[in-house]
């Protein structure tokens, strides 16, 4: 009897399976086929959709992105890219900071549960800067791009994204450092055991003062869990999931916004 | 008369249960039970008739999940944050509350009631506790790690829950259970919660068996990264040690391994004893909390 509940079992997780890579594929060739369609009407209606290649619609793409962000009824001051995947695509990554630094959006964070991001820092921030040139054409230089670093406090500049590449070390490890600290403090005498409490934790965790606790993460990828995202500053965070980072597009990236627009948050009243 | 609902599954559950139970099963579940006041102004009902239902549904799944295996369970009751509710609601709940949970006591399964808790306030009552350790000279600042913060919270008796379930169709944690639930698998179901029923259950733990792989290997991951920190703070622990008591002169690898070695022993008694006295603190404040001159 066992056996056969067994068998059953491996038949529904095999279908499960199958459903998913269905998925996968059908999204992979309606995005593919929608590209082709696009391209064709473009070429027909020059500047009328966002998908040209020709730098003299570079605009339009722009000014169409910033009214999207403009006629959000809510929109996330800090984002969150949580990319719970195998393979990491930069230039995917790359679009999705430029369309949140598009439509208006102050802060991005960029995680993956086995610190790749943070290792390949560098090639990540040259391929963000490649697709804000790519994406926003002749009008990226109105728009900066502020890579944050620990310890350092971003500058308050108008139109401006900061962007920070976290790693789990960033979570746990971090609220654990915090509390070494303050340890070290109590065996100096410096403070007291009593002192300890939420708020005396939270300006230490809160390293970079004006950076405020993501309210909205985008997880992308099939696992469900936040993989040790930030822990301390996700209390309050809305979780969207996407089913995958790579050949994300806007439509998906904006239609994410819009649920997070919807969402109403009574905080326990 | 117990107040987990008595009555069996029907057959299509039981199988069901028995197909699940095939594969892998959580063992720990946690449940932010959300929707009660939707339900109730869906039903056109008073607010406290659907928290009413609320606790009812919480009865029922406790049954599912016992018949499914499941023996430990933690609900998010009422959260600090909840205090802003009206006076009216706000004792209607406590009420309820006291009825309710009083008759689970003959119970033979783990049921954990977050009850005017938030993450955040554990995390930082672990914090002091560690501190209070240090202030009481039981351990040093050093020894603060992960593994010994997860020894302060109010769960520390618990395995952090394998699946976390909300319901309502939220898509946030509200303050529960941050830190142990990292690495959970997290399922939000868009069903109200006094609606819930055993094939929504039956649902979340199919995605918890679909993620299984996934996250077993990122706790992995995460387990050896613990270790390598734990062996790096040793390691400079144990140089300052030895910097301190040497002349300048270097350190032998094998007079460094022992020193090391012996340096973890008693991390792991200082440790140790700091959970044991942590452990009496609690008893003592719940016993006198529990005493007669306390319930006066």
């Amino acid at each position: 009897m066992a056996l056969l509940y067994e068998l059953v079992w491996r038949l529904l997780h095999c279908l499960l399976q199958l459903q998913r890579a269905a998925a996968a594929w059908i999204r992979g060739r309606v995005w593919r086929r929608g590209g082709r369609l696009c391209r064709r009407a473009a070429l027909r209606l020059p500047g009328a959709l966002g998908f040209s290649t020709q730098k003299k619609t570079a605009k339009p793409r722009r000014v169409r992105w910033v009214a999207d962000g403009k006629a959000l009824e809510k929109l996330p001051l800090h984002v969150g890219l949580l990319v719970a995947e195998e393979e990491q695509q930069y230039t995917d990554i790359a679009n999705l900071v430029v369309w949140c630094m598009a439509v208006g959006i102050s802060y991005v964070s960029v995680y993956d549960n086995e610190g790749v991001f943070r290792r390949n820092n560098s090639r990540l921030m040259e391929e963000i800067m490649k697709q804000q040139q790519e994406l926003l054409g002749s009008e990226s230089c109105k728009y900066s791009l502020e890579f944050l670093n620990n310890g350092t406090d971003p500058h308050a500049l108008l139109c401006q994204t900061v962007v920070k590449v976290l790693s789990p070390d960033d979570g746990k490890l971090r609220i654990v450092q915090a509390a070494q600290q303050l340890c070290k403090a109590v065996e100096k005498k410096e403070r007291t055991s009593k002192d300890i409490d939420v708020t005396v934790l939270d300006s230490l965790l809160r390293e970079s003062k004006n950076i405020p606790d993501p309210d909205l993460v985008l997880k992308f990828g099939p696992v469900d869990s936040t993989l040790g995202f930030l822990p301390w500053h996700i209390r309050l965070t809305e979780f969207i999931s996407l089913p995958s980072h790579k050949d994300v597009s806007y439509e998906d990236f904006l239609s994410a916004l819009r649920r997070y627009a919807s969402c109403e948050q009574r905080v326990g009243k | 008369m117990s107040w987990i609902r008595e009555g069996e599954l029907s057959l299509l559950e039981r199988l069901t249960a028995n197909v699940l139970k095939a594969g892998p099963m959580p063992k720990h579940v946690a449940f932010i039970m959300d929707g009660n006041r939707r339900y109730a102004q869906k039903r056109h009902v008073e607010r406290q008739e659907g928290h009413t239902q609320g606790f009812d549904k919480l009865a029922e799944t406790l049954r599912w999940c016992l018949n499914l295996g499941i023996h430990e369970v933690t609900v998010y009751a009422f959260s600090i944050e909840n205090f802003k509710r009206s006076k009216e609601e706000v004792g209607g709940l406590m009420e309820l509350a006291k009825e309710k949970f009083l008759r689970l006591l003959d119970e033979q399964c783990f049921l954990n009631v977050c009850f005017a808790y938030t993450s955040r306030h554990e995390i930082a009552n672990a914090v002091k506790e560690m501190a209070w350790g240090v202030e009481q000279g039981l351990i040093k600042s050093s020894d603060v790690s992960e593994a010994l913060l997860n020894e302060c919270l109010y769960t520390s008796s618990s395995p952090n829950p394998d699946l976390l379930i909300r319901t309502s169709g939220e898509v946030r944690l509200s303050d529960f259970l941050l830190w142990q639930t990292s690495h959970s698998c997290i399922v939000f179901q868009s069903i109200l919660w006094p609606e819930y029923s055993f094939w929504n259950l039956c649902e979340a733990i199919l995605q918890y068996q679909q993620n299984h792989h996934a996250i077993q290997k990122a706790r992995e991951v995460h387990r050896e990264g613990q270790a390598v920190q734990q062996l790096e703070s040793d390691h400079s622990c144990v140089a300052e040690l030895l910097q301190h008591r040497g002349n300048g002169k270097p350190v032998d690898p094998q007079c460094r391994q022992t020193a090391l070695q012996s340096y973890a022993a008693s991390r792991e008694e200082r440790v140790q004893r700091f959970i044991g006295a942590l452990q009496q603190k609690r008893d003592t404040f719940f016993d006198h909390l529990l005493s007669p001159t306390a319930v006066a």
